[in-house]
């Protein structure tokens, strides 16, 4: 017998309320009366019981059942990832926002849901809305992790295909709009989906209009600044689901910040948006141990120092004290901690532009000369030294492409076998980098730490040879190898130049930041609230340009690194914060 | 549902032997084959080479596979086979490549490798080529040689024979097959069409000494008996799951209803006007979610004559 045969066979248990509608699809009996009156041609007997196997076994038998996990051969998901799609398909009944914290998977979740969907035979036609930047990323995790064959839109016949991956910014806009909202989605999926907290944007109008029948929103911060974006949000998804905006304001909100009643909300909260954090049961991470180590420049080296850091705060005055005409001076003086050919680079670039007459070529020619006096790069033997200690797979950051092409060469003098790696690679190249780094290197040099792609958790060794001055980017950096996954805790060492600016941007993101062993995806919070004034790259270049000695830099840096210490005390007294109103961040959290 | 490894390569094999493919190797882990031009044009996706082919008359070149269902026992297999001519690649060019090698192999010699699994996209396009070349069969029952000697032609019986699916949907699904026949003769149904089947040896040409019995029954109106019964069947059925699909639509109708209510009164008409809108749309949304129905069809039918019980 046929053991799907259940619910026909079985004595009907309760009788039909009300009558389900039937429809029968009769395409078959035309054709097979086209076929009898034509005497064939007819179909092979084998190739007919091939097809009802095929049948059988992708047949979907139960209501609430995870079926697609079969079909998944290149990815593991996670046991949060699939709670999570669980809890959206059978529960939320695919409308949710999913707001992981950053690096938990929101994109694996969204991907068995959607894989669920399609594997069940309920969504054929899907539309995924994704900065532009991830078009790409979204398109190749979607083919090679879940089989599912999404296509990156590019001309306007591109949006014919079943899945297509487009940035918002294009869908919204002529001609494409029009196509979008005349047609109907089964599924749509929109990353990054703070973007769309403002009612009066064109994005989220947009949205409103879009015609769909499951959505996901994407999002590590449902809520930035106001809870009225959380209610924006929720009401893409199911208007309704908090009242109506008046009941909302009255019933959750006591300020802007300031949730009420938030027991209440969280339990409203919880129907439509699911929130795994760090730190919940088996996402923890392991641990980061951090040793900063100095390193004593040669006097040929510190002469070259004191020479640039004269040559740019020399310019900084001429130029009246204007910050935007001197970044690529300031470059130097981050690149003279880094290497010798970093700073070569950049000085004959700048020596092109000039006049042929320019008193400054003089200038310029006298660091080139101390360049040449320089025999060895200290920083170089020390990481060599550390390197061959540690015996271990190992990456190492650098901030320029100077300085890589010198390790390259300086490793590979030394037998040691090390692979580049840089945003300017192509896809395969990148590929077939890692490849070579997870086989028979045992360095990897980067330039790139953002981006995706870079996945390394079978390495935990990494060393920060120059520092950027973007404390997002040192977090992008450990990032790549800190993540789910790693198994070991992860060993950080940063390389930093005695006597320079180096040792100051170091002590203020170390002791200050304390951002090598921080929670991750607090980082950002912090810095956006700190950044209100002007960026903290931007305020480190001041320092560095109008302070006279050594003291008076680290007298500053102390007391940037105080308003940031400031800003995290806050932060932190706002989520553990006894009392009534309980915070925003205990609401997302719990 | 799934399919074992074991199960995957046997299907495999069996559509590689239906559509007459040309089996170059063999192993319980893996097939070489040579596809036939059937199965080249259902699997590798090449609708200009094969519209140039036959529009020139010139003999195809079809393109090989290397099918691999169980990579792990198949690598053992081949390092165990390749161990003796090992050093077959260059060691100066394998330095200059790295570990993986740049670029696969081109050229007629050139023998795709695949590891299929239940879920990879190969596997769903057998499926779905067996799915296109099977739908409808025409058949007859097998009598045997011993029917060929016996005096008497053997009576057979014409039966309709459908794969019915039923998809039971609301904003999750489940789905049921259900194999029905109903004898062109008499009238009488079978609910379970397979047994009916299993075991007997089906051929596409009339064997001989033999007769068709005369059919009593049209062809639609077959068609309505079995399209009757699953709607009977289906009456009686639990629909709990209707019904609970059911509460789920109204509870969301509410839902909005509590949203839209005040916003409906603006006063202000073009507002009003665009908020019935979203109000008519977000509705219509709804109802495309979860309002249960049943959908009915059929992936494969056919005529069976069968050796007549009488």
């Amino acid at each position: 017998m046929n053991p799907h045969q259940s619910e026909l066979d079985a004595p009907a248990a309760k009788p039909a309320s009300g009558k389900v509608p039937i429809q029968f699809d009769r395409s078959w009996y035309d054709e097979l009366q086209g076929r009898l009156d034509k005497g064939g041609p007819w179909d092979d007997w084998q190739l007919f019981q091939l097809a009802k196997q095929a049948e059988e076994a992708s047949l979907v038998t139960s209501f609430e059942e995870m079926i697609c996990l079969k079909h998944l051969q290149q990815v593991t998901p996670l046991p949060h990832q699939v709670d999570t799609a669980r809890k959206v398909l059978f529960e939320m009944r695919g409308r949710a926002i999913l707001a992981d914290e950053v690096g938990l998977g929101k994109t694996i979740e969204a991907g068995l849901i959607l894989k669920e969907y399609i594997v069940r035979g309920l969504v054929q036609k899907v539309l995924i809305l994704v900065p532009a930047s991830l078009v790409l990323q979204w398109v190749r995790e979607l083919n090679q992790k879940f089989a599912i064959p999404a296509v990156a839109q590019k001309k306007a016949h591109s949006w014919q295909n079943p899945v297509v991956v487009a940035s918002i910014d294009t869908a919204k806009r002529d001609p494409h709009r029009d196509i979008l909202l005349g047609s109907e989605y089964d599924m749509v999926i929109v990353d990054e989906a703070h973007k769309l907290k403002n009612k009066k944007t064109t994005n989220y109008q947009f949205m409103l209009k879009l015609r769909k029948k499951y959505c996901l929103l994407l999002t590590a911060t449902p809520v930035q600044n106001d809870l009225g974006e959380l209610f924006n949000l929720i009401t893409l998804l199911k208007p309704g689901q908090l009242g109506g905006q008046s009941d909302f304001t009255s019933n959750f909100v006591f300020e802007k910040r300031v949730p009420k009643n938030g027991e209440q909300l969280k339990e409203e909260l919880a129907k439509i948006m699911i929130r795994n954090r760090r730190g919940d049961g088996e996402l923890d991470f392991t641990k980061r141990h951090v040793k900063n180590i100095e390193v004593e420049l040669s006097p040929e080296e510190m002469e070259l120092y004191n020479g640039v850091t004269r040559f740019v705060k020399d310019q900084y005055q001429a130029a009246g004290g204007n910050l935007s005409s001197m970044l690529s001076l300031v470059t130097l003086q981050r690149e003279v901690c880094s290497s010798r050919d970093a700073v070569f680079v950049t000085l004959v670039n700048l020596a092109k532009k000039l006049a042929p007459d320019s008193p400054l070529r003089d200038r310029i020619w006298e660091l080139v000369a101390l360049i040449k006096a320089i025999k060895a790069n200290s920083k170089a033997e020390q990481a060599m030294k550390l390197i061959r200690e540690m015996d271990d797979k190992v990456i190492l950051f650098t901030e320029y492409r100077a300085t890589q092409e010198y390790l390259l060469n300086y490793f590979k003098e030394r037998n040691m076998i090390a692979v580049p790696y840089r945003g300017g690679m192509n896809r395969g190249k990148k590929d077939w980098m890692m490849d070579l780094f997870r086989g028979r290197a045992q360095v990897m040099i980067a330039t790139e730490a953002g981006g995706e792609g870079i996945n390394l958790q079978f390495c935990h060794q990494m060393i920060n040879f120059d520092l950027p001055w973007n404390p997002m980017r040192v977090e992008q950096r450990i990032g790549r190898v800190h993540r789910l996954g790693q198994q070991n805790d992860v060993q950080i060492y940063n390389l930093s130049t005695k006597g320079t600016i180096e040792e100051h941007i170091l002590r203020l993101l170390h002791e200050k930041i304390n951002m090598f062993e921080m929670v991750i995806g607090q980082l950002d919070v912090i810095l956006e609230r700190f950044e209100k004034g002007s960026s903290l790259e931007k305020s480190l270049y001041k320092i560095m340009l109008e302070s006279s000695s050594n003291d008076e830099i680290a007298r500053k840096v102390d007391s940037l690194g105080q308003s940031l210490e400031h800003i995290r005390t806050e932060l932190d007294e706002q989520a553990d914060g006894p009392g009534e109103n309980d915070g925003l961040q205990q609401l997302m959290g719990g | 549902m799934t399919m074992s490894q074991e199960q995957i390569r046997d299907y495999c094999k069996t559509y590689l032997e239906a559509t007459a493919c040309q089996f170059l190797e063999k192993s319980p882990y893996h097939v070489t084959v040579k596809l036939s031009p059937q199965a080249d044009k259902e699997l590798t996706n090449r609708p200009y080479y094969w519209g140039f082919v036959e529009r020139m008359g010139i003999e195809p070149e079809t393109m090989s596979f290397c099918f691999i269902f169980d990579p792990e026992k198949h690598r053992a297999l081949e390092d165990a086979s390749a161990a003796p001519s090992a050093g077959h690649t260059d060691p100066v060019l394998d330095r200059h490549f790295g570990a993986v090698r740049p670029l696969p192999v081109l050229g007629p010699g050139r023998i795709q490798r695949e590891e299929i699994t239940f879920g990879s996209p190969r596997l769903k396009q057998i499926f779905a080529a067996a799915r296109q070349g099977g739908r409808q069969v025409y058949l007859f029952e097998n009598p045997g040689h011993l029917q060929r000697r016996t005096l008497l032609s053997a009576a057979y019986e014409p039966w309709l024979g459908v794969q019915y699916k039923l998809e039971f949907c609301c904003d999750v699904k489940r789905e049921e097959l259900h194999f029905l026949g109903i004898s062109l003769q008499n009238g009488m149904v079978d609910d379970a069409f397979a047994n009916r089947l299993k075991g007997k040896d089906l051929i596409p040409r009339l064997p001989e000494n033999v007769h068709i019995t005369p059919t009593g029954l049209a062809l639609p109106v077959a068609r309505e008996r079995l399209e009757k019964l699953i709607t009977s069947r289906l009456e009686d059925a639990d629909s709990a799951w209707a019904d609970a699909a059911q509460e789920r639509l109204e509870e969301e109708l509410l839902l909005i209803d509590s949203y839209y209510r005040d916003l409906l009164q603006d006063p202000d008409e073009e507002r009003q006007l665009a908020f019935r809108e979203q109000y008519e749309a977000r509705k219509a949304e709804i109802r495309w979610q979860y309002e249960p129905r049943i959908v009915v069809s059929a992936l494969g039918s056919g005529i069976f004559h069968l050796r007549s019980s009488l």
